[in-house]
């Protein structure tokens, strides 16, 4: 199951920093993305967008990493948004009750859009 | 009662986080094995990285190593998982609904996973036994491959 890896990619439109996210997010990566965010949070972004298109699926350890990020970012006074958040992956965070948690939007364009 | 086809296929694990990638190729052998459609095989892959992880961070409050073991088995409607370790007892269906306290700031272990978990399964139950915390974990599939095993 090479293809269900944790992908973490970034990139920049504007002053928007986009984190874009693929593959699987469970207990034994999901820290990785936790200090990614927190990394990009601390070093001054003040708009980050992490676009999860690419995941597969996640377990609430993704949840608690994104909440850790969500409030790393307003300490900073940061924006931090998610979109993208399909099918199977938005089923898990109604599960979760997490989908009132955070700003999401439809698409990364609307986002960006949003953002900028 | 249902009535499980193949003997189980058992795996066990040390206190690790890591070694749940044991656990998560273990299950889609598993499950492909079996025939079981791709989006279950998922909703079983959150509810054994849910119930496993809260296991090896909880479990065992002093450390150490230790072990747990994982045992699946599959009729022709259900697939079962067995989750059996040796730490403290913790019954994972006292635990209560998330509520909107920061994860890391939360005391009660498991929250949110837990309650995914009990939406994604058909059946989860709890019991202790010889020192031991049993969860069994049970969900339907369309069993196609059990069929045509049986015909």
């Amino acid at each position: 199951v090479a293809g269900s890896a944790l992908r973490i990619d970034e990139s920049r439109s504007g002053k928007v920093c986009v984190v874009a996210v693929g593959g699987r997010i469970d207990s034994t990566n999901a820290e990785q993305l936790m200090v990614r965010l927190k990394n990009l949070l601390a070093s001054g972004e003040n708009a980050v967008l992490v676009d999860l298109s690419g995941v597969i699926y996640l377990t609430s350890a993704a949840f608690r990493a994104l909440l850790v990020a969500k409030n790393e970012a307003e300490r900073n006074t940061a924006r931090f948004v998610l979109c993208s958040v399909l099918g199977q992956v938005r089923e898990l965070f109604e599960m979760g009750g997490l989908l009132d948690a955070f700003t999401i939007h439809a698409s990364r364009e609307e986002a960006l859009a949003r953002l900028g | 009662v249902a009535q499980y086809y193949d003997p189980p296929t058992c795996f066990t694990i040390r206190n690790e986080i890591a070694e749940l990638a044991t656990l998560r190729v273990g299950l889609n052998r598993f499950c492909t094995a079996h025939a079981v459609a791709g989006k279950t095989v998922t909703q079983l892959q959150v509810v054994l990285d849910e119930i496993v992880s809260n296991i090896i961070k909880y479990a065992w409050p002093d450390g150490g190593k230790h072990e747990l073991s994982v045992r699946m088995s599959a009729s022709a409607k259900s697939i079962q998982m067995e989750v059996v370790d040796d730490g403290q007892a913790f019954d994972p269906l006292t635990a209560r609904a998330p509520d909107h306290t920061p994860p890391e700031r939360r005391r009660r272990p498991g929250g949110v996973g837990i309650h995914i978990t009990k939406q994604l399964v058909d059946d989860i139950s709890y019991f202790r036994d010889h020192g031991c915390n049993h969860i069994v974990l049970t969900k339907r599939y369309d069993g196609s491959g059990i069929q045509s095993q049986e015909n």
